[in-house]
């Protein structure tokens, strides 16, 4: 085993296929829980109160639902980032825009803008620099058109944000598929995010899904939009859902 | 001699005549004629290990394996890492130990404050003598140098063990500390300093 010091570790790149390593020398944003160890004198402050000092970060993470979930390291050092064991990959923008799932976006350089995406649980980066995100499984690149399981999509570039599509016959075709949509329920398979134009569409080779803190946030947030009528009826959807998962 | 093997996921033991301990229900398979028996409260070494563990918390539940041939061990498919010591002590996170070869020592040592982030218990197993321990991670096990003035600082949940002459101490920003309770951030981190080595694990518990 290839024991690490840090002077050895990489400046900006892998450590193994699942971890990576980041020579910090100014700030980075890196997601809360993401730093696994780190050699220097770095600080690790919440994007919030960095940003009450240094004002260019809230102008570089622009997502007031995800900013509790980030941090800025700072500082001189080495830090190292892995996430489950999940394979982390890193990636470079030139004057471009990628988007990826918020949980799987484990930390980027302050030359990059962050914007939330219009598609629920996805981030946006904008600008040129690196970041990192982790997959399950290897990357996989596709190219439009394309049409992707929400669970297995990883991120898309260049292309316009996918509209979703109902596959009615892949209801039809499979009983289990017919009665669920009869009860209002999906399985999830029908839907599928539709890709089209020009870019690039990178998958996961797995399903596997992380809680995103986010998403209660989110949903709350658009809760309030509802009147209170609206409130009374979705409360109590909430609540017989709640007592049928936990029998 | 019993000679344990790393082979990715699996951990090979041979054993020619003697025994091995190993986490309870870790067995897969195996060859020749292999004995397993529950290794006792103290994971024997007796009855003052079994209550300092019980004191500290740390639970670490082993097997004995005897007999001669070969026995395969894996534990929720996790990557498995061999570490030999000569005559020095290993620090290990109790869940992360797989399984010792005959004539090393398992103990407990207090380790302050480490389990309070963690919720690992208070303390860390520590193995020493002369032989082989089997560890288990969630993907391979990077091993991080730690020298004089420079100190490495560790998230809790992603270390599995260190060796050498090294020293913890608990780092806490003040801004970490309002994070709390907000999710997954790591409310305090362990720092090493003075000269060893540190595996850490490229995920977190």
């Amino acid at each position: 085993m290839k024991t690490w010091s840090a002077s050895s570790l990489p400046d900006v790149d892998n450590v193994n296929p699942y971890c990576y390593s980041v020579r910090l020398a100014g700030s980075w944003f890196v997601q809360k829980g993401a730093m696994i160890a780190y050699y220097g004198d770095v600080r690790f402050d919440a994007v919030t109160a960095f940003a009450s000092r240094q004002a260019w970060a809230a102008a570089s993470f622009s997502s007031p639902l995800y900013v509790q979930d980030w941090v800025v390291a700072e500082g001189n050092g080495v830090v190292l980032l892995a996430d489950r064991g999940f394979d982390v990959n890193s990636f470079d923008l030139a004057e471009g825009n990628l988007t990826v799932r918020a949980t799987n976006l484990l930390g980027f350089a302050p030359t990059l803008e962050l914007k939330q995406s219009i598609v629920p649980g996805f981030v946006t980066l904008l600008g040129t620099g690196t970041f990192l995100a982790s997959s399950n499984g290897p990357v996989i690149f596709v190219e439009p058109p394309f049409r992707a399981d929400p669970e297995a999509l990883l991120g898309w570039a260049d292309c316009p944000s996918p509209a979703v599509h109902h596959d009615a016959q892949w209801m039809m075709a499979s009983l289990r598929g017919a009665l669920q949509g009869a009860f209002g329920r999906a399985s999830g398979e029908e839907r599928q995010y539709d890709f089209t134009g020009a870019g690039t569409v990178l998958l996961q080779s797995s399903e596997v899904q992380r809680e995103d803190p986010a998403l209660l946030r989110l949903v709350t947030e658009q809760a309030l939009q509802l009147t209170p009528q609206q409130s009374g009826v979705l409360g109590a959807e909430l609540a017989a859902r709640a007592r049928q998962q936990q029998v | 001699m019993a000679t344990l093997t790393a082979d990715g996921r699996v951990l090979q033991v041979q054993l020619h005549g003697d025994a091995v301990r190993a986490v309870t229900g870790s067995m897969v398979a195996f060859t020749g004629a292999v004995q397993f028996k529950h290794a006792g409260a103290g994971g024997g070494d007796g009855m003052r290990a079994a209550l300092k563990r019980r004191v500290a918390g740390e639970s670490v539940s082993l097997m004995e394996c005897s007999g001669s041939g070969t026995a395969y061990l894996a534990v929720e498919a996790r990557q498995v890492a061999v570490v030999d010591l000569v005559g020095d002590t290993l620090s290990v996170e109790s869940e992360s130990l797989l399984a010792v070869s005959p004539g090393l020592t398992l103990d407990v040592k207090f380790a302050g404050m480490s389990g309070i982030s963690s919720g690992q218990g208070l303390a860390t197993t520590t193995v020493s003598g002369q032989g082989q321990v089997a560890l288990m991670s969630e993907g391979p096990l990077i091993a991080l140098e730690v020298a004089p003035g420079q100190p490495l600082v560790v998230d809790p949940d992603a270390f599995i063990a260190s060796r050498g002459q090294l020293s913890t101490s608990f780092v806490s920003g003040v801004s970490w500390k309002s994070l709390v309770g907000e999710g997954s951030g790591e409310p305090f981190s362990i720092r090493f300093d003075g000269a060893g080595t540190v595996l850490v694990q490229p995920a977190e518990r």
